[in-house]
């Protein structure tokens, strides 16, 4: 600090202290209830301080919401979506930045525009998209006219179908197709100078040769970043993984099973199961966020400049 | 390159698809998809086992959705995409629905069509209109039927020097008054949402129409009545027993259903489905003394039969004759006199026929604990022959008219909204609804 | 910002930008394309057909009482959510920043909300303000009846928007911290030579210069107020009591999903896209703006 100014020193602890406990507490209550006993949970008010039930509450959340393999079943999704995303938008970004083409504006404004409209208010339309991946492209062909050619030259029916109900894809895709990854590496790739590209081609090596050699190390920490962003928000999907898998048994995600935990049906609520379960499914973003948080937070600076 | 991909996957997809048609496979395969949960939805799998285990050559696949809702939705999704179950458990509020969406094979068809013998008249006449065209016409199978019911904690009413139980609505207030009295908390436990009994069953036992056209048997053009009738005395009357702490709100919402509150002793007259006498006798806490009757009347008024709840059975449209065979063969198993009595006795479900209740009565099977008293959900609705009013309600998209009125009861008896002008706005929002249904099915018959 | 130095190929860029094409034309376009055919019609919830009403559906809606409650309920819960969350990350941001010892353990908490999916924090809140147990409950031991998010829709609205608040918490922080460590240490050693003390250069020196970054926030944490809330409202409330905590997001949902009228959803769903699109647009003028003159 620049000068020493020891009240306004103790002001920003007692703020930050403040700041703490606001955070902190949702975090603590959800672990002190998740360790209480039925009856220690009923009590009002609750004592705010652990017991020993922690590892039976958790294993009673763990058998009633089925988590081991919805667990598995987040993984997969978080982990598909994540690698998918940071796959294409690393792709797309690069062929908007680097390349000089007519339609280049026009591409990145489509892409954009997505950016605006959250699954949330597209949902019921979306549904039926995943019910059949295919059908806009079946549709065009029928109105285009070329099914009829099609069938007529070689006597094939041709009727597109790719349903994406109930499956690893369907939970998938649909949140790949989102923009928010393209936007930030574009705008990171802005920020790599002409001159790069300059000695790049003075080398002779090719655009491909660029990307792979030059740009995938430079935006490394942008991808951690990205990587973090895609991994927190897939893992904690709600409406779509609710929506597209009616066969929860196989495809449901652990924060669909949230509602599940709920105490609502007979005998005292038992809070403290569910708060085992809420325990469960916090945890692997919270690992990720805390383990990443250094280049998550400067991936995030580096966008902003 | 992702297009020659999908292109791909779609080949592999329609290739691996003729490879296992049910042809080939030692049984067909079709699917069941039901809206109970809990202790109802294990018995649920428990009967599709019976069946599986009965024959080899059909095999169906259970899948449950959690609530009666859920199914609905999730059913209509899936018929979209062309996923549909072979059969769907429906309840009685979306029967119009299914009625006009021209997406199911009507009973009677698909059981000719496959060579079973089905005694139709055998039905109580109550269950059948429900579900029936208004020629008589059954379209879907009655499965789960239920009613409503009240059901006492007699320790209590034995405290407060009650004889007998109560039978009218002056009584049932009379002893929670006197419940009060004597240091109960709750009465009476009521969820605003249980507007199936609190609401429909009401109306109907009083002969107090809820929508014009015979309840919309008679056309899709009915308009709902029910801020005209008795109804509005009686929610008046709800909010006053609410304001003097006689009756207690509980629900999901406040952490407690109505019916958990009873079963724990909690709360000692609780309003709800006769399906739940046999969980009820299963979870009511250690000691506790209990008794079912049928919904109280008001003094003077001649009591109606009440309306069929639960849900039916229906047959989608769209799958190969093999699973509709199937199908068939599932519904006449599940109609054999020892299944039924088997379903009845696990579930609170009464017998949907003359021959399989009175088997079940010669047997004496109500006449003994823990199933007595369940007999008395069957004279209710047979009570009297329905009528215009009481053989059921045909209303379009009647979930959204029943949440309609499940918010109007909470505006009342939480916000303070004046009962009149609450049940006028419902009104007047629920027939906006029955009009863009009729808007969007114009041109439909009702059959 | 051009960029002078490009590469030319005819096939490539397309290649590259093909997948990232196909997906937003298939998951994207192609269902917003049908939820504005949905919106002119009444469409049969089977599927078996529908008939074209014209704006008969955005005219039922903008009719409708219950609507313009839900439109006015989702500004609310936006400013409201919004304000409390930006307040306070920027507080807890500003403090951070002066780098005093220690600080790091705070910064990295802070950080943690961001995490934490907002239906699991829905289940934490509905505990802590469930009326019958002992953390917010227990004032109802003291004064019978005074909380209530269960009858109460004032108290159920309150409630959830706490929990959206909360949430932000951590986006928030990250963004107003890395905004404030890029203010140049120069600026503030020359305040602080103008006799500046630590509390006047936050309000005179950082605030207007991390204004941007509060602005690209506020649109931020507006938008994601209407989209994000679904899973926070569905979990705590189910949009109850007496769709007191119905936003406009849970509404589509309810209408079309729960109630089957796909048309009326669609018409609401385009309604809220333009809006949505409108707060984008601005924002991202305003980025670009910012890029240029930078």
């Amino acid at each position: 600090m620049i000068e020493r100014s020891p009240l306004f020193n103790a002001i920003s602890y007692a703020m930050m202290v403040i700041g703490f406990l606001i955070v902190v507490t949702p975090f603590w209550v959800v672990l002190v209830a998740a360790s209480q006993s039925l009856s220690e949970i009923a009590r009002v008010p609750m004592s705010l301080w652990p017991s020993a039930h922690l590892w039976e509450n958790i294993e009673a959340a763990w058998n009633r919401a089925d988590l081991g393999p919805k667990l598995l079943n987040s993984l997969i999704v978080a982990l598909g979506v994540t690698f998918g995303k940071i796959t294409i938008a690393a792709l797309s970004a690069f062929s908007i930045v680097f390349f000089n083409y007519r339609a280049r504006m026009v591409c990145f404004w489509m892409i954009f525009v997505t950016l605006m409209l959250p699954l949330e208010v597209r949902i019921v339309p979306t549904y039926s998209i995943a019910a059949n991946a295919l059908s806009p492209f079946q549709t065009l062909l029928d109105t285009l006219g070329l099914t009829g050619l099609i069938s007529a030259l070689t006597g094939v029916e041709v009727s597109l179908n790719w349903n994406l109900l109930n499956s690893y894809t369907g939970l998938i895709l649909p949140l790949v197709a989102t923009a928010t990854g393209t936007f930030l590496y574009r705008q990171f790739f802005m920020t790599v100078p002409d001159e790069l590209v300059e000695a790049s081609k003075m080398d002779g090596s090719g655009p491909m040769r660029f990307f792979f050699d030059v740009l995938i190390p430079l935006s490394r920490t942008n991808m951690l970043a990205l990587a973090t962003i895609m991994f927190v928000s897939s893992w904690n999907q709600y409406l779509w993984p609710l929506l597209v898998t009616t066969d929860r048994e196989n495809y449901g995600t652990v924060v669909m099973q949230l509602k599940a935990l709920i105490p609502a049906q007979n005998g005292t609520p038992d809070w403290n199961v569910t708060m085992a379960g809420a325990l469960i499914i916090m945890l692997p973003p919270l690992v990720i966020v805390a383990l990443a948080q250094r280049w998550f937070v400067r991936g995030l600076i580096s966008r902003d400049k | 390159m992702t297009f020659t991909r999908l292109l791909a996957a779609a080949l592999a997809a329609s290739v691996s698809a003729l490879t296992a048609s049910p042809a080939f496979a030692a049984s067909t395969k079709f699917e069941f998809w039901y809206g109970l949960s809990g202790d109802l939805g294990e018995r649920v799998q428990e009967m599709c086992k019976r069946f599986n285990d009965s024959q080899n050559e059909y095999e169906i696949v259970c899948v449950g959705h959690d609530t009666y809702e859920a199914t609905l939705q999730n059913t209509i999704a899936a018929f979209r995409a062309n996923k549909q179950p072979a059969i769907a458990q429906i309840y009685d509020g979306g029967t119009l629905d299914l009625m006009l969406s021209g997406a199911y094979v009507p009973a009677r068809e698909l059981m000719e069509k496959n060579g079973h013998q089905i005694d139709w008249s055998n039905y109580f006449s109550g269950i059948a209109s429900y579900y029936s065209t208004s020629q008589g016409e059954l379209l879907s199978f009655p499965f789960n039927s239920s009613t409503a019911m009240i059901y006492y904690n007699t320790d209590a009413l034995k405290k407060v020097g009650f004889e007998g139980l109560p039978e009218t609505w002056e009584e049932v207030e009379q002893v929670a008054r006197a419940m009060k009295g004597a240091g109960y908390d709750c009465p009476i436990a009521f969820d605003p949402t249980g507007v199936w009994q609190w609401f429909e069953q009401f109306s109907a036992i009083h002969n107090q129409p809820i929508a014009t056209k015979g309840n919309g048997y008679e056309g899709l053009d009915a308009e709902v009545v029910f801020n005209k009738t008795k109804f509005v005395d009686q929610l008046t009357w709800l909010k006053k027993l609410h304001d003097e702490g006689l009756l207690v709100h509980k629900s999901k919402a406040t952490g407690e259903t109505s019916n958990a509150a009873f079963v724990n002793a909690k709360c000692q007259i609780v309003s709800s489905s006769i399906a739940d006498h046999g969980t009820f006798a299963k979870q009511a806490v250690e000691g506790m003394n209990w008794e079912v009757a049928m919904l109280p009347i008001w003094a003077g008024t001649e009591r109606k039969n009440s309306l069929v709840g639960g849900a039916s059975l229906w047959t989608l449209k769209g799958k190969s004759d093999e699973e509709y065979k199937g199908a068939a063969a599932f519904y006449n198993f599940i109609a054999q006199p020892d299944q039924v009595e088997w379903w009845s006795t696990v579930t609170g479900y009464i017998p949907v026929t003359n021959t399989g209740f009175q088997a079940m009565k010669a047997k004496g099977f109500y006449d003994k604990a823990p199933y007595k008293g369940r007999e008395l959900a069957i004279e209710s609705l047979t009570y009297t022959p329905p009528t215009e009013y009481t053989r059921g309600i045909r209303l379009g998209n009647f979930t959204a008219i029943r949440k309609e009125m499940g918010d109007t009861i909470q505006q009342v008896l939480f916000q303070n909204v004046p009962v009149q002008e609450a049940l006028d706005g419902a009104a007047e929002r629920s027939n906006a609804v029955l009009r863009r249904f009729e808007k969007t099915y114009q041109g439909a018959q009702l059959n | 910002m051009e960029r002078r130095a490009y590469y030319r190929n005819r096939l490539l860029p397309w290649l590259l930008i093909a997948p990232q094409l196909i997906l937003i034309f298939v998951f994207f376009y192609w269902p917003a394309s049908q939820a504005l055919y949905w919106a002119f019609t009444l469409e049969q919830a089977w599927g078996g057909g529908n008939v074209w009403v014209g704006f008969d559906n955005f005219r039922q809606v903008f009719g409708d009482a219950r609507y313009w409650n839900t439109v006015m309920r989702s500004g609310l819960y936006a400013l409201a959510a919004t304000g409390i969350s930006m307040t306070l990350a920027l507080v807890l941001a500003l403090f951070v920043d002066r780098s005093l010892r220690g600080t790091k353990i705070f910064q990295d908490v802070y950080i943690w909300p961001y995490a934490i999916a907002a239906p699991a924090a829905g289940v934490a809140f509905r505990f802590i303000f469930s009326p019958e147990a002992g953390l917010v409950g227990t004032l109802n031991g003291m004064w019978p009846g005074i909380w209530n998010p269960a009858t109460n829709g004032a108290h159920a609205l309150l409630m959830v928007i706490v929990c959206h608040a909360w949430l932000g918490i951590g986006y928030n922080f990250i963004f107003f911290l890395a905004a404030l460590q890029m203010i140049p240490r120069s600026m503030f050693e020359a305040g602080a030579m103008d006799g500046a003390g630590p509390a006047r250069r936050m309000i005179d020196l950082q605030l207007p210069l991390i204004a941007p970054t509060t602005f690209f926030l506020l649109i931020m944490n507006i938008i994601s107020s209407f989209t994000d809330s679904f899973g926070l409202i569905d979990v705590m409330t189910e949009g109850g009591p007496v769709g007191s905590t119905e936003v406009m997001v849970y509404k589509i949902y309810f209408d079309g999903f729960r109630g089957l009228d796909y048309s009326g959803a669609a018409a609401q769903s385009i309604v809220l896209m333009l809006l949505v699109m409108a707060l984008t647009f601005v924002q991202f003028k305003w980025i670009e703006r910012r890029i240029h003159y930078a």
